[in-house]
This record gives structure tokens, sequence and C-alpha cells, in this order.
């Protein structure tokens, strides 16, 4: 307990008791001055009345004693008989008249001065005139005046004592009401107090005492009730701190298991996330399998590690990477030959297919691989590896102290078998791929050697064949019969035809085999189409169809492959006089935007819908028997589309059906790259 | 006195064709059948001008013409290639060598005709 509930400083406590008496005292002062102030006027009134009366009574016994004397005229005894009055100390003034006669007239020495009126007007006197009668015939008149002086005296030594008597009464009773109060009241609350303060500061076993019978003690007895509830519940609450405390305790080791155990997780998700990292990052096993060991005995707490790969044909296992062990051990390792099977820890798990352990070495006297024991490991763990249940190998850890290893370091080394194996496979594969990508490399340089071959081959007989028809044809052998000549004529054209296909076939060839290389240089689109219309002038003009050419005679030189351009645009033109019975034939060439847009018009059969979209694909030509007749492989426009493709542009065609048909391709102004086609 | 053609080529029967083009034209004509044969056949009989077919035995059609341009007494006799078509580079490599100018295979004889009458007005 601290000081929270000290109590506060003396000082500023005001006393029960005190302010009690205070207060008795107070109320007892005013009563009492009360009932003083109420005895003063009652004896004042009294005393004033006494006065009346003794006034009276002088004046009474002058009626008896003075109307012989003033009757008889005697004054001597009137004298006496105001001498007689004068005894009394309060009259201070008499006269007796008669008439205008002063009869007898008596003055107190100290009032010697006055006469009657001055007795008459003061507060100080009471004065009273009375006639005196004798047989009813008046014989004078008397005048007293008393003084009040002497009463005054007497109130004020009353009044004096009613005061000393007060004031001792208030006297007592403070005295008394304050010893009571600090006895019955101050003292019992103070001991209360302290009680209540120990308690206050903890002192639950603190002794309050109840003896008394009064209020202060059933406070007393309450303060006890109190104490000893709060000391019960101080004693329940320590017991539940306790019990908290205890729980707290057990918590923070639960915590402590549960935080290392998660600790311990998130070391084993990095390793396996920086192995499988690894694992697809790199290619190279030997790495791969290194960084697998490397975790794998640190996360598993063990001292060496090793992986093995499963050698088929020889059925034995290889280690492939060790780690924490000495090349001697290692060397060991490879003349141990290990099969499945085997009495040792990878034999047995792969013979298994399952996860082996020998927990102490110490007692497997007969283990088949005595260095391992004699190397200081006591305890192993083999994992089999396993891709869709063929073995591959296996992940061997050994540790130098004994002991079983857990299910969670089995089940992690399970991990690092399956990526283990992912590695493998990925070298395996990695391995097919590239023997695969060198025999299709082989392949496809044997493809292009073939066509080039091929090529000449087709081209030399062809060659003697076509010669010789042109030959004769020129009569250079003699003269042929005009039957001869027409069918020398079809012989001739059929093999042109022949050779376009191969020409063709050879291109679209290479081209799929992308070893057809533009040979980028300046060149003049202008110039370029007026080769090619001249070339195909003699074509148009034999079927009547005129040939106009639309070129701007500024046109910009362009960049690109001159020849091959020369073919997109052959092809076309080809195909429009080829197809076309009666019209014309246009080509036009605009530049925009760094941008080539050339076009061949045909006043031709035109293409349905579906031709438009075909007619770009391999062998398509909008009637498969017109080939023979017309001539062309079915091949140039695929070839085009290639064409106009590696140099970045684009070809289409628009046409109505029977009205002809509009070629389109484009060509960047300055072609730098080669492109892809599809 | 008519021109003397050397003609280089190892296929029969595109000698034939061109001894029966130029003979009938009348020039005169020699045959070579290989790259080596073609080289000594242009120091024995220095032609006016020689036919070289690219892809022979032996020596090809640019080491021959190599060999025979590099020869001061021979190099001014005009060398036209027959070369193979589409293969990319050959016509480059034909001038490379010192060839003056070259035909496609198949040619035209007409055609071939007529280019060897530029050289051999």
């Amino acid at each position: 307990m601290n000081n929270t509930y000290s109590s506060t400083p003396a000082s500023k406590i005001r006393s029960v008791s005190r302010r009690f008496s205070y207060a008795f005292i107070g109320v007892v002062t005013l009563i009492l001055i009360l009932f003083a102030t109420a005895a003063i006027i009652i004896d004042s009134s009294r005393i004033n009345a006494e006065l009346e009366k003794r006034l009276d009574n002088a004046l009474k016994l002058s009626y008896i004693s003075l109307p012989a004397p003033l009757w008889n005229l005697d004054n001597d005894v009137v004298d006496d008989f105001i001498e007689a009055l004068f005894l009394d100390e309060s009259i201070v003034f008499a006269e007796v008249v008669w008439g205008n006669q002063v009869i007898s007239k008596r003055v107190r020495q100290k009032f010697q001065q006055k006469d009657a009126s001055y007795f008459r007007q003061s507060s100080q006197f009471i004065d009273k005139i009375s006639n005196i009668l004798y047989e009813g015939n008046k014989v004078g008149t008397i005048r007293l005046a008393m003084s009040r002086e002497s009463v005054k005296k007497e109130l004020i030594v009353t009044i004096l004592g009613i005061i000393a008597l007060t004031i001792l009464i208030i006297i007592a009773i403070a005295l008394t009401s304050l010893i009571i109060t600090k006895k019955y009241i101050s003292r019992p609350l103070l001991k209360l107090q302290e009680s209540a303060s120990l308690i206050a500061h903890g002192d639950l076993n603190t002794f309050i005492d109840k003896s008394s019978s009064d209020e202060i003690g059933l406070l007393a007895q309450h303060l006890d009730d109190m104490r000893e509830s709060i000391k019960q519940l101080f004693s329940e609450l320590s017991e539940s701190k306790e019990k908290i405390e205890d729980y707290s305790r057990t918590l923070e080791q639960k915590v402590e298991v549960r935080t290392q155990a998660l600790a311990r997780s998130v070391e084993e998700l990095k390793a396996l996330g920086d192995v499988s990292q690894v694992v697809s990052s790199t290619l190279d096993l030997e790495t791969v399998l290194a960084n697998i060991a490397r975790h794998a005995v640190q996360l598993s707490k063990t001292d060496a590690g090793t992986i093995y790969e499963f050698d088929e044909d020889a059925q034995v296992f290889v280690p492939r990477i060790n780690h924490g062990v000495s090349e001697a051990f290692i060397e060991a390792l490879h003349e141990s030959g290990l099969r499945i099977g085997d009495k040792t820890v990878i034999g047995q798990a792969a013979l298994n297919r399952a996860p082996d352990q020998v927990p102490d070495l110490v007692n497997v006297p007969d283990y088949p691989l005595s260095y391992v024991h004699q190397a200081g490991f006591r305890a192993l763990l083999a994992v089999p590896l396993l891709r869709k249940d063929r073995l591959i190998g296996g992940l061997v850890v050994r540790r130098k102290t004994a002991g079983e290893f857990p299910a969670p370091v089995v089940d992690l080394i399970q991990t690092f078998a399956a990526q283990s194996v992912l590695a493998i496979h990925n070298a395996r594969l990695f391995r097919e791929v590239e023997e695969k990508s060198r025999q299709l490399e082989a392949a496809d340089k044997h493809k292009s050697e073939f066509l080039a071959n091929m090529s000449h081959e087709l081209r030399t007989p062809l060659n003697a064949i076509l010669g010789y028809t042109e030959l004769i044809l020129d009569n250079i052998y003699g003269d042929i019969p005009e039957k001869i000549q027409e069918v020398l004529e079809r012989l001739e054209q059929n093999g042109r035809h022949l050779l376009g296909l191969i020409n063709d076939v050879l291109d679209l060839s290479k081209i799929e085999a992308g070893q057809l290389t533009l040979s980028l240089s300046e060149y003049s689109l202008g110039e370029l189409v007026q080769t090619v219309s001249a070339s195909v002038e003699a074509l148009a003009s034999e079927k009547n169809l005129e040939l106009r050419v639309n070129v701007p005679a500024d046109l910009t030189i362009g960049k690109g492959d001159e020849q091959r351009i020369a073919q997109v645009l052959l092809n076309l033109l080809g195909n429009a006089i080829k197809f076309t019975e009666e019209g014309d034939v246009r080509v036009e060439v605009v530049v925009s935007n760094q941008t080539f847009l050339v076009s061949v018009s045909d006043t031709g059969l035109g293409l349905s819908e579906a031709d438009q979209k075909r007619i770009f694909e391999e062998f398509q030509q909008v009637d498969g028997s017109s080939t023979r007749i017309k001539g062309g492989t079915g091949l140039g426009l695929a070839i085009a589309k290639r064409i106009v493709e590696m140099h970045g542009g684009r070809i289409w065609v628009e046409s109505t059906l029977g009205k002809g048909s509009t070629f389109w391709f484009t060509l960047p102004v300055s072609v730098e790259h080669q492109k892809e086609s599809r | 006195m008519s021109k003397l053609i050397l003609v280089v080529e190892d296929q029969e029967d595109n000698r034939r064709i061109l001894r029966d083009l130029l003979t009938n034209s009348g020039y005169e004509v020699i045959e070579a059948v290989n790259g080596l044969d073609g080289v000594s056949s242009a120091e024995t009989y220095r032609p006016d001008l020689i036919l070289m077919d690219i892809q022979l035995p032996g020596i090809d059609g640019y080491e021959a013409t190599r060999q025979i341009k590099a020869n001061p007494d021979l190099n001014k006799i005009p060398i036209i290639a027959v070369t193979s078509y589409a293969l990319s580079g050959d016509d480059q490599k034909a001038f490379v060598a010192g060839c003056d100018d070259y035909v496609t295979k198949p040619f035209s004889p007409r055609e071939l005709l007529a280019k060897i009458r530029d050289y051999l007005p």
C-alpha cells in the first residue's frame, strides 16, 4: 500500500468534538444570555415597582402621621416626620406645603440647589404629590421625590451577579462537554481513524476496539467487519493472482515453444524458398544440389549430408553432392557401390520407398559401412528420391549425436528430397531439350542443305529440257513442222511452270526455316514499279489489257530488299493480268506517314469473301482447276505476304465478285531491321 | 575470225545446249568439265569469253574465276557466271570472285545469247 491512503495533515483536521463543543457552548451561551437579560429586565421592573411602593408607603405614612400636626400647625413634628422619611436613603426631596406656604422642606445634600421641578422632570427620579386631609379637609400637600440611584446600584450588582454566574456556568458546561466529547467521541474516533489508516496502509490484522456499546462501537464493529471482508477479499485476490501468475507463466512457456516452432518454420520456409529459387533459376545441377544439401543439413541440425543419384544402368547409388564429410569419406561412399536393399539406410529407404533411419549406430554393430561410425556419426536418416514412382536417388543426413529423428525433421528432409527430385528432373529435362535442339538444329541444317541440293538437282535436268526445247523452237536443229512446234510450246510452258513451282517451294521453305534474309539497301520504288510493269507489259498487251502506272515523280528513296519487293509486285501484277479478260490493270503508289502504299487493281473476276480470307494461304487459288491453265503455283501470294511482313508491312485485298480486285500492301519507307513473319 | 568461248560446265546436257546454241550463232566453243580443267583451258586457249558454272566438282566456279582473274594474262577475259537461282548471295559471291556478269539457271538460251553479244560484239 502506498501513501494514497495516508491521513490528512493534522492542521487541517477540525476535530468533531471541538466543533460539537463550540456549537454546544454557543447555544448554551446564547440561552444563558437570554435568561440573564430576562432576569435583569424582570429584576429592574421589580425594583422600580418596589421603589414606587416605598414611595407610596412613605406617602401612606404621611397620610397617617401628618394630618394632625398640620392641623395643629405643629411644624416641628412635621419636620421630624420628614427627618424620619429621610432615613430612607432613596428619598432625596420632601416638601410639605400649605397653600403657598412651605411648612417643611428637606433636600438631600447632594441636590441642595435643585427645586421641585427638577425632580419632577428628570427620569432619575420618581416624584409624587399627595394632598393631606384632616377629617376631610385639606391641610396641606406633600411632595416626595425618590432617586433611582440606589436602585440602579442594586441593579448593577444584580446584573453583575447574573453575568458572573452565567460565565461560570458556561465555563463549566464547556469544560464538561469538551471532556465528555473528547473521551466518548474524539478519542474513539481517533482510534478508529488510526485503525482505518492502518487498514488503508495494508495492515489487515489491526486490532479495532469494539468494546464501546454506543454508535462509535457500532462503527468500530462495522469497520472491523469491513477489515475482515477486505482481508478475505485480499486473500482471495492473492489466490487469484497466484493462479493468474501461474497461468501466465504457463502461457509464456507455451508462447516460447510456439515462437520457437514458428521461427523454425520461418527458417525452413526461407530455406525452402531459397532452394526453390535456386532450383528454378539455376540449371546447374551441382549448384542446386549443393544448395539443397547445405540447407537440409543446417535445418535438420545434423552434421553431414549426401545426395545420391541412382544409376539405373549400374543399379548403384552415386554420391553426387556431399556436405560436411571428408574427401576420404566421399571416396569410401563411391567405392561402397550402394545398392537397393543394402542394409544401409539408403538401401532400405530405396527398398521400402520410404524414409529410413538409424537412431544410434552403436546399437547396430553390423552396419555395413563401418567408416560412417568411425567418422563420428551416430544417427542416420535417408529419404529416397522418387519421380513418379521411379527411383532417381536418395538424400541422407548424418548426425554426430545419437537419437531418433522426429517426424518434423523427417518431413523436412522429405521436402528437400522433393526439391532434389525436381532439380535432377529439371536438369535431365534440360539435357534432353539441349540434345533435342541439337538434333533439331542438325535436322534443320540437313533440311536446308537438302533443299539447296534438291533445287539444284531438279533444275539441272529442267534446264536441259527447257534449253533443248527452246533450241528446237528456234530451229537450231532445223525447221520443224507446225504441229510439233505447238506441242513443243506446251512442253516449254509446262517446264516453266514446274520451274516456278520449284522456285516458290524453295522460297517458302527458306522463309519457314528462317533462312530467308532480306538484303536491305536503298532503292527507288518508282523505278522498281516501272521495271516490273515493263516486264509484264507484253503479257498485258497480248490480252488487250491496258496497264496504267501511277507513281508520283518525286517519290522518296526507300530502304528494303529491292529484289523481294519486285517479286511481290511481279506476283500481284502477274495475277492481275492473268485473271483479267478485259479492262485494265492499274498500279498506284502513294506515300504517307513514312509508309509506301502500293495498290494493284484489276477489272477481273473478283473474289468472294471466303476467298479473300484464304487467298494468302499456301496453295490457294480462286479456282484450283485454273492453276494449270493460268500458270502459277498458288504459293505466290503466301510468299508475297511473308515478304511484306518481313519488311514490317501489311498486305490485304478488297474485291467484289465479278467487278475486280484491288490488292494493297504497305512498306515502311525505311526498313532498318527484318521483322518476323508469322 | 570467229570468237572463242570457253564453257566450264560439268553437265553433259548443258554443255551440249550451249555448244549447239553458240556454234549455231557463229562462235567457236571449247569445253571444260571441272574447275581445274577450266583454269588450264583458259590458260591454254585464251578464249574471248568464259561461261562459268558455279557448282563444279573439285574447285568450284568461284575459285576457278579467282584463279583466272589472278592471272594478269587472262584477267581481261569476261567471265559470265551461271548460278543457281535463289541461293541467297550467289550473285554477290560471283561478283566478289571476279565475275563480270551472271545468269541464273535455268537460263533462256535466247537471253544468254543476248548477254554474250554485249561482251562480244
